[in-house]
């Protein structure tokens, strides 16, 4: 579930960071081929934070605009750790606006053999954002090594491209987490469309962050086993699925194990109740309402 | 060759008068001094060997590399000068990535040999450049199958069933038209490849066997051969030689 | 030194196949003095002579610092050392900025080489006249590797670079099956002895070289002149009690 731009941060807000401060001054051109010729392109993870400052001047009499709201978005990831492993679940809805558009897309993604990255927000971003993890894949696989990034690593990575894309004021509109093990152990770490980023025993995104995490709060614990980690994920789930309307009842859940690598279920549903008195009657406790 | 001493041989903008581009030749020929270099394709997949000269015992064994993966799908052995060869290696990366993220597919094999050769033909046009020293066999698996192409310093590439380039080419070529390609699996391959580098090496100098391919086998990624299966290449290749020594 | 119409540039090959600027460029590594390096299953050691050119002037520096896990020394044209080891530091610090972690030896090493290789192709460069050793401690282990000017680069358990190298690593090869259990102060026993191998004349003394290393749960760090006191006084012993014969000759009365 994703609030528009205003609400999730004030400094996205209207006349914090305008245009003057994404329009770099430009460069005379002798000072530009200065630039060009002291300046080394860094071999790794260099791209995505480059800025083209051709994309930051303005067409025309407009300025130049960039992604302003997101239109395809995914709704929570819920992420724990446990005995030997890590667990990610969300359920596979892209919804288009409040449409529940697409109903079978995959948003647990196997990143490399240790790493699977949960996305909610713009699904298209999502890909682009897969698409760079592909290449650096490829240049793991091209070193040819026996070298790969590790969970944390893609983790660091990745929180400096969303916080260098909110800084080019064309932030990618997700909230990622990013799950594995790092050295045997589990790793749980999230980054935000603006670039906050930080690591837990249990995280969760959206509005899994208010429906499920205080149920991780209280139930979750670092030494559980599969079996309890499972049942704690899946009655997170069904709290999310009742209470997020953005949300459906087809789920995946993926796990990193020492032993079993990446696996990525295939989706299935939970079994639902909508008996209970509240959901009956919706405004039975609510005083001052019809 | 009849360039020496006339002047027409020392800039890579210079025609000879009868027409020949003397510099381009002459990379050619650090690419004919260097380490053999062999590849083949069989019925699935294609093979690549390369005999590596080790200059020191203090060398760390297997480093060194002259096989490259460009990508899962695409991968080259580089005859002749290494570090020129790393620098066309370099370019297929860049090709084969801005290709899959234009068009979103693999690059196909016969795609990717010629935007490289158009690469390796650029540094025979201009004065202020020298062609590389290097030549390329590149092994790739995609819809149209495994393929193998040859990229050379004057900017051609041609697909091959099979070819040599470096030092032992001409004996190599030979022994590899003997071979039944469209029979041979590439498991039979490496050791086929195996025996021919240990043929053409005849001097007493060491040297390392570096063996790259890839087929079903290799689930049509490219990678080096399992060392297990390289040794037991190697092993053969030896024991065919020394029957071979004595009868 | 005669010379012929194919030497005098970069962009131009001789009809036998080679580049002789770059090959003169190999030559320039040679004028400089020698640097050892050699690793264990755990460690890198670098060693590096430094002769100071009066005694008016400090000495040198060879061996430099790029990231806490990697180091290197420089034999030949220093200041083209120097900027390469600026390049080295840009991409370690780039590394570790995007993925807050160490950049792998491997990947580093051959960036700098196809720099290197950029300068024998290009009318206007001309080829870096240094060779580097470059020691590093990455998740793959120790890795020591020797970057030429020619844009090649090989991995060595030990190797010796620079004018009268030859000796030391004829002492390195002698020598080498010790090397992969050896202890951090084993291992930089035998880079001073290889060194000292080196020596034209005198004997090594503290400020005569310097040593750095590079190992498993230890950032890279050269020695100052009072810590390696002891590891030059332990090699006179060594050199000391067996006559000088080298440490696997038979014990003097014997033969």
């Amino acid at each position: 579930m994703f609030a528009k731009a205003p609400s999730h941060s004030t400094a996205l807000g209207p006349g914090c960071a305008g245009p003057p401060l994404a329009n770099p001054q430009q460069l005379s051109s002798a000072q530009a081929s200065a630039h060009e010729r002291g300046s080394h392109q860094p071999s790794c993870g260099a791209a995505p934070f480059a800025v083209d400052a051709s994309m930051l001047r303005s067409t025309g009499s407009q300025p130049h605009k960039h992604t302003q709201s997101p239109y395809v978005t995914g709704s929570s990831v819920l992420a724990i750790t446990y005995a030997g492993g890590v667990m990610l679940a969300s359920d596979t809805l892209a919804s288009y606006g409040s449409t529940k558009r697409y109903k079978s897309v995959q948003r647990l993604v196997k990143v490399n053999d240790s790493t699977v990255l949960g996305a909610g927000g713009e699904i298209s971003d999502l890909q682009f954002i897969l698409n760079m993890l592909d290449d650096l894949k490829t240049e793991d696989y091209c070193a040819d090594d026996g070298q790969s990034l590790s969970s944390q690593e893609l983790y660091s990575y990745l929180s400096r491209v969303m916080y260098n894309r909110r800084n080019k004021m064309d932030p990618l509109w997700n909230s990622l987490i990013i799950a594995g093990l790092e050295g045997g152990k589990p790793f749980l770490g999230s980054v935000n469309m603006i670039g906050v980023a930080f690591s837990d025993d249990h995280l969760a995104t959206g509005f899994g962050n208010h429906l499920a995490r205080p149920l991780f709060r209280k139930r979750h614990r670092p030494d559980m086993s599969e079996e309890e980690a499972t049942a704690l994920i899946r009655e997170a789930l069904e709290v999310c699925y009742y209470r997020d309307k953005q949300s459906i009842n087809k789920f995946q859940i993926a796990k990193v194990t020492a032993s079993e690598g990446v696996s990525i279920s295939e989706p299935f549903a939970l079994p639902t109740k909508w008996e209970y008195k509240a959901f009956v009657d919706p405004t039975r406790n609510a005083v001052g309402v019809w | 060759m009849s360039g020496i001493g006339t002047g027409y041989d020392l800039s890579v903008s210079t025609f000879s008068p009868d027409g020949r581009v003397f510099q381009t030749a002459y990379a050619q020929k650090a690419v004919d001094n260097g380490g053999t270099v062999v590849g083949i394709r069989c019925k699935d997949g294609v093979v690549l060997g390369v005999e590596k000269p080790v200059a020191s015992k203090m060398l760390v064994g297997g480093s060194n590399r002259s096989t490259y993966p460009i990508n899962q799908q695409t991968g080259m052995g580089i005859a002749g000068v290494s570090a020129d060869g790393r620098q066309i290696v370099n370019r297929a990366m860049q090709e084969a990535t801005q290709y899959k993220g234009f068009y979103g597919e693999v690059i196909p094999g016969y795609v990717l040999s010629e935007r490289i050769a158009s690469y390796v033909h650029l540094f025979n046009l201009y004065w202020y450049v020298r062609p590389f020293g290097a030549a390329l066999l590149m092994a790739s698996y995609d819809s149209e199958g495994p393929q193998l192409y040859l990229i050379e310093p004057g900017g051609t590439a041609h697909r091959y069933f099979g070819t040599a380039i470096g030092k032992g080419r001409q004996s190599a070529k030979t022994d590899i038209e003997k071979l039944k390609l469209t029979e041979l699996s590439c498991r039979q391959g490496v050791v086929e490849v195996a025996k021919i580098l240990h043929t053409v090496h005849d001097e007493e100098k060491p040297f390392e066997l570096e063996l790259a391919w890839i087929c079903d086998e290799s689930n049509k990624e490219f990678k080096r051969v399992p060392a297990d299966l390289a040794a037991e290449a190697e092993q053969q290749a030896k024991a065919a030689l020394d029957e071979d020594m004595d009868s | 030194m005669f010379r012929n119409q194919y030497d005098t540039d970069v962009v131009t090959w001789s009809p036998q196949g080679r580049i002789h600027q770059v090959e003169y460029a190999m030559e320039a590594v040679k004028q400089g003095s020698t640097a050892v390096a050699l690793k264990s299953n755990t460690h890198v050691v670098l060693a590096t002579l430094n002769r100071a050119d009066s005694e008016l002037t400090s000495s040198l520096q060879k061996i430099f610092k790029v990231d806490d896990h990697l180091g290197i020394a420089a034999s030949g044209l220093i200041s083209d050392g120097r900027s390469l080891c600026k390049f080295m530091r840009s991409e370690c610090l780039n590394h570790r900025y995007v993925y807050e972690s160490a950049m792998p030896v491997t990947r580093l090493v051959r960036e700098v080489a196809d720099n290197a290789q950029v300068c024998t192709q290009r009318s206007w460069k001309r080829p870096y006249g240094v060779g580097l050793l470059v020691a590093g401690h990455d998740k793959s282990g120790p890795r020591l590797f020797y970057c030429c000017p020619s844009g090649n680069y090989y991995e060595y358990l030990a190797h010796a670079i620079g004018g009268r190298s030859q000796a030391a690593r004829t002492y390195l090869e002698r020598k080498h099956e010790e090397y992969p259990d050896a202890s951090l102060d084993g291992l930089i026993g035998h880079a001073l002895q290889a060194l000292s191998a080196s020596l034209a004349e005198g004997e090594l003394t503290a400020t005569s070289c310097n040593i750095a290393y590079v190992g498993r749960d230890q950032d890279f760090k050269e020695l100052d002149e009072a810590s390696l006191q002891p590891y030059i006084q332990a090699l006179r012993d060594a050199e000391g009690g067996d006559g000088g014969g080298g440490a696997d000759g038979a014990a003097p009365m014997e033969s």
